[in-house]
């Protein structure tokens, strides 16, 4: 585990648009393979630069949690990888950010293909005002799945994933918005299984729940490690403890440390850290 | 101020407030109730056999032999009537001249009395308008007539300082003394007997075409017109309006342009009606030529223009009220921006849409002045589909205005007019009840 | 874990796409939005066409007789040989129901929507609203109707105890009002609360006889008017209003709605009463809204047709005395809709084109308004932000 802290020198030439990386040279130190890589990424709202030069490498198939106070960057920085921050007019990087060793803001990068292999889950529960079963559809419809058949099973598997088949398989007609809050976020997840992607944004998932259904979601969270690549963005410091394996430490646009979550959380390097996770400030 | 008197003030300012909205309520009333009692008149009211004579010849409608035995035994009691004529026609001949011319003139009133209480009399000539072949087929208006003919209306002029005013004379009293003077009273006591009034249920106003300009028959053309105009409208303006507000709410970026557009859509809602007619006539007939002359198309594409601004007024907020999360989760499943509004925010906003739709389309069956010079006649039957590109046509609000204001006997058919506006008010409330009950629905959804 | 890094990336899984097709989608993706912001721009080409198209039509009248018969004289007589065409009288007329319906409709809007975002609770409010909305409903040829059938005759025939209860039930609380109030700011001064007491009755008696007294020679004056029409200026005027509330109501009061729950609170807990809140800051901080749902309202008026041309009485002459809202007048709107039948067999003649010189008229009005209406809106949206 100790071999991920070197994370930020991996061997990365300088920055430029529509690089892309051969996965030997991705190779960090124990063999682990970054699978997202930000380099000297910042991101601007107009004039304001919300995320400073960040470098970072995100492991293949671990969970990275992100910590910081609010309007420290962490959730900009998330939504930036699958490129949701477009939705903002005026916001614009440099930098550059790499999935898979590819460009994510290069010119010729399709933000629709690349959304398809980043999935994300939002603070609130989203579902769409459709039946349950349409609302897990929709990803796959939309990418060209239309027999019945092939569908349900896509259904069945992602809600099984997402550990919520037990709860709804008789009802996959009603409207999803019938289900509770815990329900409709293991159904959001659920939902962005369906679309196959390789990566797991979770922007807060857990801050519109109740401690049981938070429970729920953590231990979806360690059931889909090793499946897939998970970054979640979370206020709550012992959650990031639980689930993560490592731990981005996020203040004022800056990210100020990187570590395995065991050694972040008992001996961080940086002072600032530190305040954080004592609760000095917040 | 003493701290009573503010407190009074206050709650004066609070009844003021009230009060204008109770006026407002009353106002609605006051307009409405006497709409719908009058309204209701056309269709069902006391009719009289006159009523089914004329339903039977110009409709078809009804049972001959039953028909055939009524307008027997009302023909008995009516004979008498003609007899006392005869009778005085004979006595007329052997006056003295000067009295005779006298006795003449009163005459020829009190048969004009009676043919508008009875229909023709025998030995009168077939009348050419169909409106002079039966006698009163209501009861109320044969009551009137029967007032007519019993007195006679004078006015006072005496006094030139105030308005005339009007008296009434019998004119039994003016027939003293010879034959004619029992006509009176038969007439009086037995014309129950002659018109054999009985309660009627006539929806045919809805579904029948119109007699003589209105005098007999239904408002079907006028429906039907209205129909197709306002729907017609909606066919252009719905579609253009909900995909310019996908564009104000989704793509447009602010800035000059963007001002521009939303300028021009505000300038739009304030424009007059009667503008919108005077440019359908200039730019849709005198222009584009899409019809010789007052159409259906015309009208439709004329009423399109008039409430566009209110549909993409409504598809904006609509759209607007969509949460930004739907957007977000479609989006993040790798969908394209057009797939995310096709399938999640037009659906999810759709029934507000369809809330700004069906006022648009009250709002455009219920607008006279577009279509004054584009698309509305006076009388005419329904019109097919086929003749919509080239055919003007009857329409409710055009005709109430035409039957009210610029009809001949505007006064003799009231009720039609009633029946007309109640049938236009009625479509329109009903639109607007059905979009306030949608749009309670909807708040209640997204409410959970 | 790590092991399995090697072959999960191949190139041909990639989202960067080659620069062909990234182009091609960019094109497919201008031309959508291209193809939107046409059917966007279609309203602003409509507006364009519409004041070409009046406008083409009515320049000829303009080039032919000149601007000041048109605007001085008020010798309405199209059909005669020669023409004349004096629209002063038809301007007029237009003015004086749109101020007559905006006496009526704006105290009574703005009462309501005060009513409607202060006073009135939630639940009532529910129910308030659909009542607004049917009153906007109802076709302008039902008002039309209701106005020739029924409020022509009733004015007509019982004009004068009409107008005397009128009177009587609408003035009679605000004098009861002015009196208390009168009588209590006369007395503030008086420091000694017996004499001051005192004089408060004295002045409330003194007042109270004084208004009565005017009441009912008021009221006698008016129990003795003879409407000769019923079609006239005040009927026209009382159905306008109606029209026109709607919108005076919803416009301002989503204008007091903009106006903050903070600044009511920090009025309120200075110690003023609910009215005095809302007349010194609520309204105040709200009163560019109002006066753009009062122009948006009196444009309805202003632009209104079929009311005016079924219940005016449409005679083109200025009334005796000027204020004279009892006798017969002709707007633009109806000069419009009830010459053009006329004058369309002779497309191309003075009679044609005078009539769109009354619309470009109307169009120029609404369209002045509608921008200074929506400046007002724009800049007090500013304002209330705190830009």
């Amino acid at each position: 585990m100790d071999a991920r802290e070197s994370s930020g020198n991996a061997p990365v030439q300088k920055a430029t648009r529509d690089m892309y990386l051969p996965p030997e040279r991705r190779k960090i130190a124990d063999g682990g393979t970054a699978h997202i890589s930000a380099r000297e990424f910042s991101i601007y709202y107009g004039e304001f630069e919300a995320v400073k030069r960040v470098s970072a490498d995100i492991l293949s198939k671990y969970v990275t949690a992100i910590i910081g106070p609010s309007g420290c960057g962490k959730s900009t920085f998330l939504r930036a990888i699958n490129r949701m921050n477009d939705l903002i007019p005026s916001c614009h990087t440099t930098g550059a950010l790499l999935f898979d060793g590819q460009d994510i803001y290069g010119k010729f990068t399709d933000e629709v293909l690349l959304r398809k292999k980043v999935g994300m889950v939002f603070q609130k529960p989203n579902p769409f005002p459709k039946s349950i079963f349409d609302n897990i559809a929709y990803g796959p419809r939309l990418h060209g799945v239309n027999d019945k058949k092939k569908l349900m099973e896509i259904v069945e598997r992602s809600l099984k994933k997402a550990a919520i088949w037990d709860e709804v398989c008789d009802r996959l007609d009603k409207n999803a918005l019938g289900l509770s809050g815990g329900q409709q976020q293991r159904l959001c997840v659920a939902r962005t299984l369906a679309v196959e992607p390789e990566v797991l944004l979770l922007d807060e998932p857990t801050s519109a729940l109740d401690p049981k259904a938070t429970a729920k979601i953590e231990d979806l969270i360690q059931e889909l490690r090793g499946s897939y690549t998970i970054m979640i963005v979370t206020h709550n410091m012992q959650q990031a403890s639980r689930v993560s394996d490592s731990t981005m430490f996020f203040y004022e646009g800056v990210l100020v440390e990187q570590a395995s979550t065991a050694q972040l959380f008992t001996n961080p390097k940086d002072p600032m850290t530190e305040d954080y996770i004592t609760g000095r400030f917040s | 101020m003493n701290i009573g008197t503010r407190k009074i003030l206050d709650r004066s300012f609070t009844a003021v407030g009230i009060g204008s909205i109770i006026v407002m309520a009353v106002a609605l009333m006051i307009v409405v109730v006497p709409i719908i009692t009058n309204g209701i008149g056309a269709v069902f009211f006391t009719g009289t056999v006159e009523h089914r004579k004329m339903l039977f010849s110009e409709f078809k409608r009804g049972d001959s032999e039953n028909l055939s035995s009524e307008v027997a035994s009302s023909e008995r009691y009516r004979a008498k009537v003609y007899q006392m004529l005869t009778g005085f026609e004979a006595e007329l001949e052997t006056m003295a001249p000067e009295q005779k011319a006298e006795y003449q003139a009163k005459y020829t009133q009190v048969r004009a009395a009676l043919q508008a209480l009875l229909g023709p009399l025998p030995g009168d000539p077939e009348p050419m308008l169909t409106r002079f072949k039966y006698g009163q087929t209501r009861w109320e208006k044969a009551e009137e007539k029967l007032h007519d003919l019993l007195y006679e209306t004078r006015w006072d002029n005496s006094n030139p300082e105030v308005m005339a005013k009007e008296y009434f004379v019998s004119r039994a009293i003016g027939f003293q003394g010879t034959s004619l003077v029992k006509l009176f009273p038969y007439v009086k006591n037995n014309l129950e007997s002659m018109l054999l009034p009985e309660f009627t249920c006539y929806w045919g106003f809805i579904t029948d075409s119109s007699v003589d300009s209105h005098f007999f028959g239904g408002i079907w053309p006028e429906i039907q017109g209205t129909f197709f105009l306002a729907v017609g409208a909606m066919l252009f303006a719905f579609p253009l309006g909900v995909v310019a507000a996908v564009y104000f709410t989704e793509y447009a970026r602010p800035g000059f342009l963007n001002s521009m557009l939303r300028s021009a859509n505000s300038t739009l809602a304030g424009v007059p009606s009667i503008v919108f007619g005077m440019f359908g006539l200039a730019f849709f007939i005198n222009t584009m030529k899409v019809s010789e002359s007052k159409s259906v198309i015309a009208g439709a594409l004329t009423l399109a223009i008039m409430i566009l601004p209110t549909i993409i007024r409504a598809a904006e907020e609509a759209i607007l009220a969509v949460p930004k999360t739907y957007r977000e989760a479609s989006l993040s499943l790798g969908s394209t921006k057009w797939n995310t509004i096709a399938t999640v925010i037009l659906p999810a906003a759709l029934p507000g849409i369809l809330t700004g739709g069906v006022i648009s389309l009250g709002r455009a069956a219920g607008e006279t002045a577009p279509i004054i010079f584009t698309a509305a006649v006076s009388v005419g039957s329904a019109i097919g589909l086929a003749d919509v590109f080239s055919s003007p046509t009857p329409a409710l609000s055009w005709n109430i205005y035409n039957l009210a204001s610029e009809h001949e006997a505007a006064a003799q058919i009231r009720h039609v007019q009633y029946g007309m506006v109640l049938a236009l008010v009625s479509i329109v409330l009903m639109l607007n009840l059905s979009a306030i009950v949608l749009r309670a629905r909807i708040s209640k959804k997204l409410k959970g | 874990m790590a092991g399995e890094s090697e072959g999960e990336c191949n190139r041909t899984n990639a989202f960067v796409v080659s620069a062909r097709k990234r182009a091609m989608q960019n094109v497919a993706k201008r031309a959508g939005e291209g193809m939107l912001f046409a059917v966007a721009s279609f309203v602003a080409v409509i507006v364009l066409f519409i004041f070409y198209f009046v406008a083409r039509d009515a320049v000829p009248f303009f080039q032919i007789r000149g601007f000041s018969e048109f605007f001085t004289s008020s010798n309405w007589y199209p059909a005669d040989d020669p023409a004349q065409f004096g629209a002063l009288a038809i301007i007029y007329g237009s003015l004086m129901v749109t101020l007559g319906s905006a006496l009526i409709a704006v105290p009574m809007g703005v009462a309501a929507a005060i009513c409607l975002s202060d006073i009135l609770p939630f639940s009532v409010r529910q129910y308030a609203k659909p009542v607004i909305e049917m009153l906007a409903a109802i076709p302008s040829v039902a008002f039309g109707f209701f106005a020739l059938v029924i409020l022509a005759p009733l004015l007509q025939n019982n004009g004068g105890p009409l107008l005397m209860w009128a009177w009587w039930i609408l003035v009679s609380p605000f004098m009861l009002l002015a009196v208390i109030v009168i009588s209590d700011l006369l007395t503030t001064k008086i420091t000694e609360p017996k004499r001051r007491q005192q004089l408060h009755l004295f002045f409330m008696i003194f007042l109270g006889l004084l208004s009565v007294f005017l009441l009912f020679k008021v009221g006698t004056v008016l129990y003795g008017i003879q409407i000769l029409t019923g079609t006239n200026a005040l009927n026209v005027s009382i159905i306008l209003s109606f029209m026109a509330l709607p919108t005076i109501v919803s416009v301002s009061e989503d204008a007091l709605q903009a106006v903050g729950r903070d600044i009511r609170e920090g009025s309120y807990a200075l110690g003023a009463t609910r009215a005095e809140t809302i007349l010194k800051t609520v309204l105040p901080a709200g009163s560019s809204g109002i006066l753009a749902a009062v122009i948006l309202g009196i444009m309805r008026a202003l632009g209104e047709t079929m009311v005016v041309w079924m219940a005016s009485g449409n005679s083109s002459q200025i009334p005796e005395p000027w204020f004279n809202y009892l006798q017969a007048i002709r707007t633009l709107t109806a000069t419009i809709a009830g010459d053009m039948g006329e004058a369309d067999q002779v497309t191309g003649s003075a009679r044609f084109h005078v009539l769109f010189a009354m619309g470009l008229l109307l169009l120029v009005i609404s369209f002045i308004s509608n921008l200074v209406s929506e400046r007002i809106v724009v800049r007090q949206r500013k304002i209330l932000s705190g830009q």
